[in-house]
């Protein structure tokens, strides 16, 4: 663990978690999140988790995202709030 | 609404922020998650199971039925999205556009 | 105080991705921003065990070297290695994360199939007037019609027995 690398990291996994839950735009979201969940694979593996890291980056990241698209793609694409 | 809501969301931080007081430091070598059950671990993969990856041990080898629940889930969360997802053809179609 | 805070500032961090997490599942409207909310908490728990199981000082990732030539397990140094029983418990967590995933998100489009919108107020209020969702109440109608009918023809069929 690398504490300079941890805070820059964490202050990216910040801004990106406040700026998916307040897009109006949903597909931006769901990129995002995407993006979200890739800056928390670099924290695991700066953590020593590197099969935590890889999960997530194939499983959460990929499918999660797709299954997210295809749902913003079959319904609508704007959000109230 | 929306301002009930930031002050339970609120109140549940603060209330986990006043747990975490006596919680380890982070990284702390001996804190009592790293000094249970995780060294046998560590010691005994290579002579059990003769696999250098500690985590595919405990996965595969330790904690097998672990993992065979885990894929329980999956096959029941796969089969719960099937059903709610097909066409249905039999049934009148009432509700398909 | 310095120490306190450089030892307990990673659990903090978690608790504010926890709070954003659970804020956007209770606020937002839109039942796509709840899912998000929702993958954003459990990436936060996730986040706490992975934090439990790290090491200070030089530590690596658990893999054993020197796995080959050495028979026995006498070479193993345990606080050189991160602590692997958190990381096994994670990946069952982040599968199943996904896998809950497919279920809301397969929800949310029988949700829109029926009341064409995926905002939580409108669906409440269509809900409410009961003027996009007729089937339900034809439902519930034809049901008790058909009990109704159901109770007749055993009454009937009782009485010619008797």
């Amino acid at each position: 663990m690398i504490i300079p690398f941890d805070i820059i990291l964490i202050l990216f996994i910040f801004i990106c978690a406040i700026a998916a839950i307040t897009v109006k735009d949903l597909l931006s979201a769901v990129m995002i999140l995407g993006a979200y969940s890739f800056f928390m694979c670099l924290l695991w593996t700066q953590m020593a988790a590197v099969d935590v890291a890889f999960t997530e980056a194939s499983v959460s990241a990929s499918i999660g995202t797709v299954l997210l698209i295809g749902a913003v793609y079959k319904t609508k694409r704007r959000s109230k709030d | 609404m929306k301002i009930f809501s930031l002050i339970s969301a609120v109140v549940v931080g603060v209330a986990l922020i006043y747990g975490t007081m006596d919680m380890p430091e982070w990284g702390d070598p001996n804190s009592p998650a790293s000094t249970h059950v995780s060294p046998y671990y560590l010691e005994h993969s290579i002579e059990h199971a003769a696999t250098p990856n500690v985590v595919t041990t405990v996965l595969a080898d330790y904690r097998g039925y672990d993992t065979l629940g885990e894929t329980t889930v999956i096959f029941t969360a796969g089969i719960a999205v099937v059903l709610l997802l097909r066409k249905r053809r039999k049934t009148g179609g009432e509700d398909d556009e | 105080m310095n120490d306190f805070v450089l030892g307990h500032y990673n659990y903090w961090m978690f608790i504010g991705l926890m709070m954003i997490g659970f804020y956007a599942m209770m606020a937002k409207k839109n039942l796509i921003k709840k899912i998000i909310g929702m993958n954003i908490f459990q990436s936060a728990i996730i986040l706490f065990y992975i934090s439990t199981s790290a090491k200070r000082g030089g530590v690596s990732v658990p893999i054993l070297e020197h796995a080959a030539g050495g028979h026995g397990s006498h070479g193993v140094d345990v606080a050189h290695y991160a602590n692997p029983l958190p990381h096994v418990l994670m990946l069952t967590a982040i599968v199943v994360m996904v896998a809950t995933l497919g279920v809301a998100v397969a929800v949310t489009l029988l949700i829109y199939k029926r009341y064409k919108t995926i905002e939580e107020d409108e669906i409440l209020m269509k809900i409410k007037e009961g003027s996009s969702a007729p089937k339900e109440l034809v439902d519930v109608r034809s049901q008790k019609d058909s009990i109704k009918l159901r109770t007749n023809i055993e009454y009937r069929t009782r009485n010619v027995e008797l």
